[in-house]
């Protein structure tokens, strides 16, 4: 007899949809075969199913049993196919009415003993089950919070095999409700800006960039606060919208974090400098979402950023530049979303004293090698850059001056002026140029004070769209249409320097 | 090459342009100069303003790295670095001053088009980006032996002083600073090992008279005074509150940060006030965004 049921393979963050057919035919040798191009850890499935259904007090057909993976083209990996496969072989072999199975998708790991292990990608399966629309999703019991994220199917949660045979029927377990997020996504948990003690125009930077979406490079010594300031920066940052939280849910739980029942708030990634490039922008086989991905929607903190590798830096070009990275393999080419904002850190040189330390005893050669990397691979994507120094014991001993919540307030209400310009989820670090030329308007002070900085600071063009850029984020956080003199005064002393 | 004769110039004896400093040189003089780059430099030389740093083609470690940070401190004070692009501390002097962000001159034997050594085909087009390269041998002209000790009198005429690096006995250093005594220009000599070849020439020119050498500051105090680190010219006039900030900066802050706290100043008002500060020439900043203070002073008021 020949039965089917419906299950989901992940493609980067995409869920596909496979069908699973299973045939149990009479005469032959007894068997078990997997067909339909699966990997070690799907062909394993024949085993785990083998025992799940014993143990659950199924019987395990002894006849001639194939189970096909469609389309055969895809290549499957994981252990989420288990369930599908067990279900198919129970309509297909009469243990379970095949109707049963119709407008329902199923995914889910088995144990031996016939319960039910939770499997990374829940959220992108539930989705693609909503975009077919079908009627339910049985997933594993921890996973079904995350289901109920997607609003539609009807989620099914199972603990063991047995379950299957309620599915459509009165007894079948009830659905949970999604998580209740807070409505001002604020992070009560989250690092806050008070604990940077005196730094007054290191904050004035962090609140530009993220009012802008602006990418900030921070030098200085060790000690300095560079990485301080850099995890408070998503708890200034606009809360995530409903949509963004989605996408950012959806790549946590592809990564094999389910995400629990607190409000989503922006990702912080800080990778190590010895990650390789395909850690950093993802890659392997099948191909994984890197640390761009993952920092979807929130910040990109590189620390030492003299320490990558040239060939990691270089292969941040792309995702920096299209908010999304694609990986070509030879069986096939995915896309990852990646818009992130970038915070580089550095120290001065490479012992991290600072020639000017009188400590440092860095030969100036290697300083200048060191500072020319910074200055190369990824620096025209870099709007921003700040020198910090030890705060001292004064600043120490201050009191805070504010908190991230006031600051963030100003940067939501920079953001919203921007939205009303470029468009929903839009922020001036993306601006084109028409966008940049048509909405900087500026006052004569202004103008005067670009074309003097264009012949005195020997400004390139990119160096000049960077200022215009920023004078009108500076604009936006003080409520201004226009941009006065002083807004680009300040823009000239926080945009990076340097060549293009 | 074509590209490059195409913009070289040409400077005559008694006109105007002609750097006055080549005149003591006498009926010896060059009668036409060759140049490629920025013609204005070397018509604007000012002799008290120049520094000529000379040395072997094969250097130590030592003469190198001393070549290099006189270049480069010499240049930041405002001095132009004059030198002869040859290999070793010719180069070496040259880099320095580009990397002090400073002007230099280079005087070839070949044609100011060739370059010569042609594995310095990128400092040849450094030097050009701000600098000049000049030569009294014609455009296209090859190297030949006779014409660098020709070419030496040049060097020497241009600097007020002349610093031998590093030279063996006998060397081409050398014959630049004999001419130097001859135009009663200055010499100084870097002084070395006395057990090491390369500084056998310099030390013997110590010993003989000339100005013993230690760092940037020696060369420095003969040419602008003791104690004077650099050249100040008079900038436009400040107001207090940038007077305040320009003198802050001075005092060693280096950042918005350092400078508020020093003032007590808010640290918006710093930023706007060190962008001004930038644009009339008073401080210049970093890729990284640290400021320091130009040479330039404001009028007394």
């Amino acid at each position: 007899m020949l039965a089917s049921a419906r299950t989901f393979a992940l493609l980067g963050i995409e869920a596909r949809e496979v069908q699973v057919e299973a045939d149990v035919a009479s005469g032959g040798l007894p068997s078990f075969s997997l067909v339909g191009l699966p990997d070690p850890a799907v062909r394993e499935s024949r085993e785990r199913v083998r025992s799940a259904l014993v143990n659950s007090g199924f019987k395990f057909p002894m006849r001639r049993i194939t189970a096909n993976l469609a389309p055969a083209n895809l290549r499957k990996a994981g252990p989420s196919f288990d369930l599908a496969i067990a279900a198919a072989l129970l309509a297909a072999s009469g243990q379970l009415p095949p109707e049963r199975l119709s407008g329902i998708a199923l995914a889910g790991e088995l144990a031996l003993d016939g319960s039910i292990r939770p499997v990374p990608g829940i959220l992108a399966m539930a989705e693609a089950a909503r975009e077919l629309d079908t009627e339910a999703i049985a997933v594993p019991a921890p996973n079904a919070p995350e289901a109920a994220l997607a609003g539609e199917p009807r989620v099914v949660p199972l603990v063991r095999l047995e379950q299957l045979a309620l599915l459509g029927t009165e007894g079948e377990p009830l659905a949970p409700s999604g998580p209740i997020w807070s409505a001002d996504g604020a992070d009560p948990a989250a690092p806050d800006l008070a604990d940077l003690r005196g730094q007054p125009y290191l904050r004035y930077a962090l609140e530009v960039a993220a009012a802008g979406g602006h990418s900030v490079l921070i030098v200085g010594p060790p000690g300095a606060g560079k990485s301080l300031a850099a995890r408070r920066l998503p708890s200034i940052m606009p809360p995530l919208s409903r949509s963004e939280a989605m996408e950012v849910l959806r790549i946590a739980s592809v990564c094999g974090r389910s995400p629990g029942p607190d409000t989503p708030t922006r990702p912080f990634r800080a990778p190590h400098h010895t990650i390789s490039t395909a850690g950093l922008v993802g890659g392997g086989s099948p191909p994984r979402p890197g640390e761009v991905t993952l920092s979807h929607r929130g910040v990109l903190f590189l620390d030492e950023l003299g320490e990558f590798s040239r060939e990691a830096l270089e292969a941040l070009r792309q995702p920096l530049e299209e908010g999304r990275v694609t990986i070509v393999r030879a069986r096939h080419a995915i896309e990852l979303p990646c818009r992130f904002m970038l915070v580089a850190a550095s120290n001065p040189c490479p012992c991290g004293r600072g020639e000017e330390s009188g400590e440092c005893d860095c030969q100036p050669a290697s300083t200048r090698r060191y500072r020319a990397k910074l200055s190369g691979a990824l620096a025209d994507r870099i709007d921003i850059a700040i020198s910090v120094e030890r705060p001292s014991a004064e600043d120490m001993g201050a009191a805070p001056t504010s908190d991230s919540a006031s600051v963030r307030d100003r940067a939501i209400a920079a953001r919203q002026r921007q939205e009303r310009r470029l468009g929903a989820g839009r922020c001036n670090a993306e601006m084109n140029l028409v966008e940049l030329r048509s909405s900087c308007g500026m006052d004569e002070k202004a103008a005067a004070m670009l074309a003097n900085g264009h012949a005195r600071l020997r400004l390139s063009g990119r160096g000049h769209d960077r200022v215009l850029r920023l004078s009108r984020t500076i604009a936006d956080l003080e409520g201004c249409e226009r941009v006065s003199g002083d807004h680009v005064a300040r823009a000239l002393t926080l945009r990076r320097r340097g060549p293009d | 090459m074509s590209d490059e004769r195409a913009r070289t110039w040409t400077l005559r004896r008694g006109e105007p342009g002609y750097p006055p400093a080549l005149l003591d040189l006498g009926t010896d003089a060059p009668g036409r100069l060759f140049g490629c780059g920025n013609r204005t430099l070397v018509g604007g030389l000012e002799l008290g303003h120049t520094v000529t740093i000379v040395g072997s083609r094969r250097p130590s470690s030592y003469g190198l790295r001393v070549a290099e940070d006189l270049g480069r401190l010499l240049a930041a004070a405002g001095l132009v670095v004059v030198s002869g692009m040859a290999r070793g501390i010719d180069a070496a002097a040259h880099r320095g001053a580009l990397a002090g962000a400073g002007v230099t001159l280079a005087v070839l034997g070949s044609g100011a088009d060739v370059v010569y050594p042609a594995s310095e085909r990128r400092l040849y087009r450094d030097i050009l980006s701000s600098g000049a390269v000049i030569s009294e041998a014609p455009p296209g002209q090859r190297p030949e032996p006779g014409a660098f000790p020709k070419r030496n009198r040049i060097m020497a005429a241009l600097g007020a002083i002349t610093v031998v690096v590093e030279a063996a006995q006998p060397s081409g250093s050398l014959i630049t600073a004999r001419q130097a005594l001859k135009l009663q220009r200055e010499v100084g000599a870097v002084p070395g090992p006395v057990t090491s070849r390369v500084s056998e020439g310099t030390n013997d020119l110590i010993a003989d008279g000339a100005a013993p050498i230690r760092g940037a500051q020696d060369v420095l105090d003969r040419l602008l005074g003791v104690g004077i680190e650099a050249i100040r010219r008079c900038g436009p006039p400040l107001e207090p509150e940038l007077a305040g900030v320009a003198e802050a900066i001075e005092l060693g802050s280096r950042t918005c940060d350092a400078v508020a706290a020093a003032s007590g100043m808010v640290a918006d008002g710093v930023a706007v006030a060190l962008a001004r500060l930038e644009l009339l020439g008073y401080v210049q900043s970093d890729p990284a965004g640290c400021y320091s203070r130009t040479t330039l002073i404001p009028p007394e008021s």
